[in-house]
């Protein structure tokens, strides 16, 4: 393997790693399923913020 | 908290919170329909009705628990002393700045004696430390986050001008109202037995403290601890059905102050009867610690 595709295997395994781990730990997955659920079925999106 | 303990029931869980951290993008987000309720000061919510927004208020989220604070041995010892300094309130449709109105009525004084500033909630109790503001009127945990921190005292709280004061309500889109009212009423119902659970003793509001903090808000559970126990009626999660006469003692004040364009009535903008339909509802049966609620 040459140096270039070297490179470029780093870079899509970084690039890979990171965003598999973005989806992980960042990404509310609960609000994603829920908002392609039909109306009627949806659970309510409650705002709140940090205070008593 | 409602949630953490529905997520213990066998009948599971109808909503999903969502943190933010100032009540305009709360309001933003209501409008756009990207969320479908929420937690937001009275005035506010009274604001967004009048000005045409489909929401209703259907249910209080507690009562005082509101403080006027103060830098710790800084020069504010009086009220009056203000006179000049900078105050900081979460925006200008909130409770927190008309119990400064009406503070400043006591005293004789007028808005143009100190200078407010809104501010998100999670940032006063950091600008009051590193001396950006010389005082701050807003909800818990941030009057108890400077007192832990030991920059801040309370030099007044709202309950000592405002006998029945309330913050936080609970606004639901009227669409929802319309097509799903089982939906809202469960929440309402959620949100009631979670404040009878927690007026049942301090085990109950340590307990609160402990996954609110760390679940929910991101914060110290030792902070709401504090806020929660210190001393036990510091906020209170009952009463929380809307009452007409304090609304229009809000909706007076925001007319006096500014807030609202014109006089607005109780029954267009509060929907009472999830508050009705939560009343003979009981503490969640849930243990401190448990792992099963009913």
């Amino acid at each position: 393997m040459n140096d270039s595709r070297k490179v470029i295997l780093g870079v899509a395994l970084w690039v890979g790693a990171v965003s598999a781990l973005h989806l992980r730990l960042n990404f509310d997955w609960s609000v994603y399923l829920n908002d392609r659920l039909p109306e009627s079925q949806r659970k309510l999106n409650v705002a709140y913020i940090p205070v008593t | 908290m409602t949630d953490y303990i529905s997520r213990h029931t066998a009948s599971g869980n109808l909503f999903i919170p969502r943190l933010f951290q100032g009540f305009p993008e709360i309001k933003e987000a209501l409008i756009s329909n990207t969320m479908q309720a929420g937690f937001m000061v009275a005035p506010m919510a009274m604001a967004l009705w009048s000005q045409g927004v489909p929401i209703k208020i259907v249910y209080l989220g507690h009562r005082y628990g509101s403080a006027f604070v103060v830098r710790n041995n800084g020069p504010i010892k009086t009220f009056p002393d203000l006179r000049g300094r900078v105050v900081a309130i979460p925006t200008r449709f909130s409770d927190e700045r008309l119990i400064v109105f009406r503070a400043l009525k006591k005293y004789g004084m007028t808005a143009k004696d100190i200078r407010m500033v809104e501010m998100p909630p999670p940032d006063v109790a950091g600008a009051l430390a590193a001396g950006a503001i010389d005082a701050f009127s807003m909800g818990e945990p941030y009057p108890a986050q400077a007192e832990m921190g030991g920059y801040g005292r309370i030099l007044f709280k709202a309950r000592d001008l405002w006998p029945d004061y309330m913050s936080c309500v609970l606004v639901v889109r009227q669409d929802m109202i319309d097509k799903r009212p089982e939906a809202v009423q469960a929440l309402v119902d959620g949100i009631a037995r979670s404040g009878l659970w927690l007026e049942k003793g301090r085990p109950y509001r340590e307990d609160a403290a402990d996954f609110v903090g760390r679940f929910y808000y991101h914060q110290d559970p030792r902070l709401l601890r504090w806020a929660l126990t210190n001393p036990l009626d510091r906020v209170m999660y009952t009463p929380l059905t809307p009452f007409k006469p304090d609304f229009e003692l809000v909706r007076d004040l925001m007319l006096e102050t500014g807030t609202l364009d014109h006089s607005i009535e109780f029954n267009e903008y509060v929907d009472i009867k999830f508050a009705e339909g939560a009343k003979s509802k009981t503490a969640w049966a849930y243990e401190p610690g448990g792992l099963e609620a009913r």
